[in-house]
C-alpha cells in the first residue's frame, strides 16, 4: 500500500476540521515535535494539579529546586537507556550496577585511597571518579560483549548482571553502610554547598541561549547551502524566543531559592556580615547534579544525532539486517552502547552517593524500572529505532514529579506505585494511538 | 570457532560442578541421617536464614548461635533462602531430612512459612521464630521487644523536645515491625499529641526502608513545613542517614533531634558528631545466644512453657505466643562507651571527624 495514493489532498482535510489541522500545520511547518509538546503539556497539568492539591507548595522555587536535584540520577541513566532501547536491547542491570559502582567508589574514597594519601587529600575526588568511570565502562563493555559477540539476548545478560552486581555490592561492604564521603565528592550530589550560585547560573543560562541561537542559525545556513526547504522566518524567531524565554524563566525561578536560614546565618558570621532582620537572601543557583544532567543530555544528544555512532544505533534499531548489510559493524556499535550506559551509570552512582553522603548495599534498588519508565514515557519505542534524549530527561522529570508530589500530599507508597504504574501504561497507550493515527 | 569451544568447555564444567554439588549434598544428607540414627546422643539444630546477604547475620547472629550450640555439644546446620519465601519452605524440609532435632527460622514471610512450621511441629520438631514473627502458637518467638525499641527511641526524643512539631519516617509497610515501632512511639508521645503539645506534621511509610527514599521524603516534609520541624522519629539508622542528609542541606543537622535503631556504625558516628540523638542497639549476640540455648532445651524435650525466660506475647494476629523478649539499649552520646566496650565498633570509626572534648569516648 503506497502512502502517496491513500493520503487525501490537503484541501478536503482542512475543510473537515480547519482549526485542528491548521494547528497541526503550524507544528508541521515549524517542525515542532508534537510528542515533546504533548509531554510538556502533560507536565504542566501534573504540576498545576499538584500545586492545587498540595495547598500551594508544589510550584515554589524551593520545591522545584528539590525536584531538579531529585530527578538527576534517573535522568542521567535514562539518556543512556534511550540508546540501549533504540538498538532493540534492554538493560535491566542499571540499578544493581549503580549500587555496585556507588559502593566501590565509596570504599575507594573512604578506605583505599586515604591509606595512601591521607584523609581529605585533594586527589581523592578525581581518582575515585576516574576509577568509577573506568569500572563502569568495563562492566558495561563486558555485558555488551556478551550481547553482541556471544549473542546472548540482552534481557538475559542484564538479568544476570542485575543479580551479579547487586551481590557484588553486598560482598564489597558485607552489608555495611559506608559514610561519610569525601568533602569534595559530596559536592557532586548538590546540597547547600554543591550549587554554582546566582551569577554562574545566569552565565550558564546565557550560554545556553546563545547556543540555541547559534545552532538554529547554523542549521539554517546549512539548509541554504544545500538548497533544502527552510522553516518560515516567523517559526525560527518564535522557537528561538520561546526556548530562550524558557531557559531564562527556569533559571529565574531556580534562583529564587535562597540559602536556608541557618546556613545564611552561618555564612554571615563567617564573612563578618551583620545578619539583617529580613534574612539574608543568597540564591543557591543551579545544583551540581542538574548541571551534570544538562551536560550529559547535551553530549548525548550530540552523540545520538550528529555522530556516526548515534546514526548507526538508530539504523540498527530501525532494521538490524539492513544496517549490517549496509556495512555497519553492528556488533562493535552495540558494545559501545553498553559501554556508554556503564559510564552513565557510574556518573549517576557518583551523584547518588554524593547526595546521600553514604553508600548502602541497597543503593539503586528498583531504579532500573524508573529509568526504563522514564525512557519509555519520553517516547522511546521498545521496538527499537525511535527515541530522543530530551524526551527521556522529560520522562524522568514526569515520574519524579509524580513521586515528589505524592509525598507532599502524604499519599502512601503503595498508592504511589499504583499511580506511576498506571501513568506508564497510559503514556505508552496514548503514544501508540497517536502514532497509528499519524501513519494512516 | 574457538569461542564456541570455550562455551562448550564452560558448559561441561558447569555440568560437572552440578553433578559434584548434587553428590556432596547427598553425602551430607546421608551422613546427617546416619548421625541421628546411630549416635542419637548429639543434637542437631537447623537454622533457616531468609537472606544471609545482610551483614548482621554472618557477623553477629550466626557465631552467637554456634557458640551456644557448641557449649551444649549440639551440631549446627543451616540453609539460606536468598529472600525467597518458596525456597524457605523447601529449606525447612531439607533441614528436617538432614536430621535436625530443633529448628530456628528467620522467616522471609511469617505467613507463607506456616505450613512448613506446622509440619515440623507435627513431626515433633520444635520451632523457634527468630527475630521475625511467625503466627503459630506452637512456635517459640524470640526477638527484641520491638514496641520497646520504639518506646526507647521516642523517650529520648521526647526528653529533648517535649513540645513541638514531629515528623515520623516509618519503615516498610509490609513489615509488622514498622507498626510495632510506631506503637511504641504512640505509647510515649500519644498523650502529648492528644493534648496538642506535639503536632505530627508528616508521617509516611518508606519502601524497603530505603535511605535514599527517606532523604526525598524528608526534603519534601521540610519544604511542606517550611523547615518548621522540631524532631524526627525515624524507625531505623539507615533511614536516619537519609534524614540527616536532608537536614544537612538545610543547615539543620545537629539542631533537630533524629532517632534510629540497629547501632549502624555510621549512625553511632553521627551520635558522636551530634547529628543523631539516639540509636537503639539490639545486641544480636544476645539474640543468637538466647535462640541457641532455647533450641537445645527444646531439642532435649522441654515444653515451650518450661524454657527459661519465656513470657506470653499477644500477637497482632490475635495469638497468644510463647516468647522470649530481650531488652534493647538506647545508645546516646552519654553511653557510647557501651558499644565500644562490647567490641561492636572500634573507637577510630566511632570518633571519625569528631572534635576532641565533645564526647567522653573520643579523646
Amino acid at each position: 500500500m503506497s502512502v502517496t495514493e491513500t493520503t487525501p489532498p490537503v484541501t478536503p482535510q482542512s475543510a473537515e476540521g480547519p482549526q485542528r489541522s491548521s494547528f497541526r500545520n503550524i507544528l508541521r511547518v515549524a517542525e515542532i515535535d508534537s510528542r515533546l509538546l504533548g509531554m510538556l503539556g502533560a507536565l504542566a497539568i501534573i504540576w498545576i494539579v499538584f500545586h492545587i492539591l498540595s495547598g500551594g507548595t508544589f510550584l515554589t522555587a524551593r520545591n522545584l529546586w528539590n525536584l531538579s536535584v531529585q530527578t538527576a540520577v534517573v535522568a542521567i541513566m535514562a539518556t543512556g537507556m534511550v540508546m540501549v532501547i533504540v538498538s532493540r536491547n534492554i538493560d535491566l542491570s542499571v540499578g544493581s550496577m549503580l549500587g555496585m559502582l556507588g559502593m566501590t567508589m565509596a570504599v575507594v574514597q573512604t578506605e583505599v585511597l586515604p591509606k595512601w594519601l591521607g584523609l581529605g587529600h585533594w586527589a581523592i575526588f578525581p581518582l575515585t571518579l576516574i576509577f568509577g568511570l573506568v569500572l563502569g565502562a568495563l562492566v558495561g563493555g563486558l555485558q555488551g560483549v556478551a550481547v553482541a559477540y556471544v549473542r546472548v539476548p540482552s534481557f538475559i545478560v542484564t538479568l544476570g548482571g542485575y543479580l551479579v552486581w547487586r551481590g557484588a555490592a553486598w560482598a564489597l561492604s558485607r552489608g555495611r553502610t559506608i559514610a561519610p564521603m569525601d568533602r569534595t565528592f559530596q559536592l557532586l550530589g548538590g546540597g547547600s554547598r554543591g550549587a554554582i550560585g546566582e551569577t554562574w547560573t545566569w552565565i550558564v543560562a546565557a550560554v545556553l541561549c546563545l547556543g540555541i541561537i547559534f545552532l538554529m542559525w547554523n542549521a539554517r545556513r546549512q539548509r541554504i547551502k544545500f538548497g533544502f526547504r527552510l522553516r518560515p522566518k516567523w517559526a525560527e524567531i518564535g522557537i528561538g524566543v520561546i526556548s530562550c524565554a524558557a531557559v531564562l524563566g527556569t533559571v529565574f525561578v531556580l534562583n529564587r531559592y535562597y540559602l536556608p536560614e541557618n546556613l545564611a546565618k552561618r555564612y554571615a558570621i563567617e564573612h563578618g556580615i551583620a545578619y539583617p532582620p529580613g534574612g539574608l537572601q543568597i540564591p543557591l543557583g543551579l545544583a551540581n547534579p542538574v548541571l551534570i544532567v544538562l551536560g550529559v543530555a547535551m553530549v548525548m544528544t550530540f552523540v545520538a544525532t550528529r555522530r556516526k555512532f548515534g546514526r548507526y544505533v538508530f539504523a540498527i534499531g530501525g532494521n538490524p539486517e539492513a544496517a549490517e548489510l549496509g556495512g555497519i559493524n553492528t556488533r562493535r556499535t552495540l558494545v559501545k552502547t553498553f559501554v556508554l550506559m556503564g559510564i552513565l551509570v557510574a556518573i549517576a552512582a557518583a551523584v547518588s552517593i554524593g547526595r546521600l553522603n553514604a553508600a548502602t548495599s541497597g543503593l539503586g534498588t528498583l531504579s532500573e524500572l524508573y529509568v526504563i519508565a522514564a525512557a519509555v514515557i519520553g517516547g522511546t519505542s521498545l521496538l527499537g529505532g525511535i527515541g530522543t534524549i530530551p524526551g527521556a530527561v522529560l520522562g524522568a522529570l514526569v515520574t519524579q514529579s509524580l513521586q515528589s508530589g505524592m509525598v507532599l500530599m502524604g499519599i502512601e507508597s503503595a498508592y504511589q506505585q499504583i499511580v506511576i504504574g498506571i501513568v506508564l501504561v497510559i503514556a505508552v497507550a496514548i503514544d501508540s494511538v497517536f502514532r497509528k493515527r499519524a501513519t494512516t | 570457532m574457538s569461542l564456541r569451544k570455550t562455551v562448550l568447555v564452560l558448559a561441561v564444567f558447569a555440568m560437572i560442578a552440578a553433578a559434584c554439588g548434587g553428590g556432596t549434598a547427598e553425602t551430607t544428607t546421608t551422613a546427617g541421617q546416619a548421625t541421628t540414627t546411630v549416635t542419637s546422643g548429639q543434637l542437631i539444630v537447623g537454622v533457616s536464614w531468609n537472606n544471609y546477604n545482610e551483614e548482621r547475620w554472618a557477623k553477629w547472629d550466626e557465631p552467637a548461635i554456634k557458640a551456644a550450640l557448641d557449649a551444649a555439644g549440639a551440631k549446627y546446620i543451616s540453609t539460606d533462602a536468598g529472600s525467597s519465601a518458596d525456597k524457605q519452605l523447601n529449606d525447612v524440609d531439607n533441614l528436617i531430612s538432614q536430621g535436625a532435632n530443633a529448628l530456628i527460622i528467620l522467616a522471609q514471610d511469617g505467613t507463607a512459612i506456616l505450613p512448613a512450621v506446622q509440619s515440623a511441629i507435627d513431626q515433633g520438631i520444635p520451632v523457634i521464630a527468630y527475630d521475625r514473627l511467625i503466627e503459630d502458637p506452637d512456635a517459640l518467638y524470640i526477638t527484641f521487644d520491638n514496641v520497646g525499641v520504639g518506646k526507647l527511641m521516642a523517650q529520648v526524643i521526647y526528653g529533648l523536645v517535649p513540645t513541638g512539631v514531629y515528623a515520623v519516617i516509618k519503615g516498610n509497610q509490609a513489615d509488622a515491625n514498622a507498626d510495632f515501632l510506631r506503637e511504641g512511639f504512640t505509647q510515649v508521645i500519644g498523650d502529648a499529641v492528644t493534648s496538642g503539645d506535639i503536632t505530627i506534621c508528616c508521617e509516611t511509610y518508606t519502601d524497603n526502608w530505603d535511605p535514599a527514599k527517606a532523604q526525598t521524603e524528608m526534603e519534601q516534609f521540610l519544604t511542606q513545613e517550611n523547615n518548621k520541624i522540631d524532631a524526627v522519629l525515624s524507625e531505623n539508622d539507615g533511614m536516619a542517614t537519609g534524614v540527616v542528609a536532608a537536614l544537612e542541606a538545610q543547615g539543620l543537622a545537629g539542631q533537630i533531634p533524629v532517632s534510629g535503631q540497629d547501632g549502624d556504625q555510621t549512625a553511632l558516628n553521627r551520635i558522636a558528631l551530634g547529628t543523631q540523638s539516639v540509636s537503639v542497639w539490639k545486641d544480636a549476640r544476645e539474640l543468637g545466644k538466647a535462640a541457641g540455648e532455647a533450641a537445645v532445651q527444646l531439642a532435649q524435650g522441654k515444653a515451650l512453657k518450661d524454657v527459661s525466660g519465656v513470657v506470653q506475647f499477644a500477637s497482632p494476629g490475635g495469638n497468644d505466643l510463647t516468647s522470649i523478649l530481650l531488652t534493647p539499649i538506647a545508645i546516646t552520646k552519654d553511653n557510647l562507651n557501651v558499644v565500644v566496650d562490647a567490641g561492636w565498633i572500634d573507637q577510630a570509626t566511632l570518633c571519625q571527624g569528631v572534635a576532641s572534648g565533645t564526647v567522653d569516648v573520643c579523646p
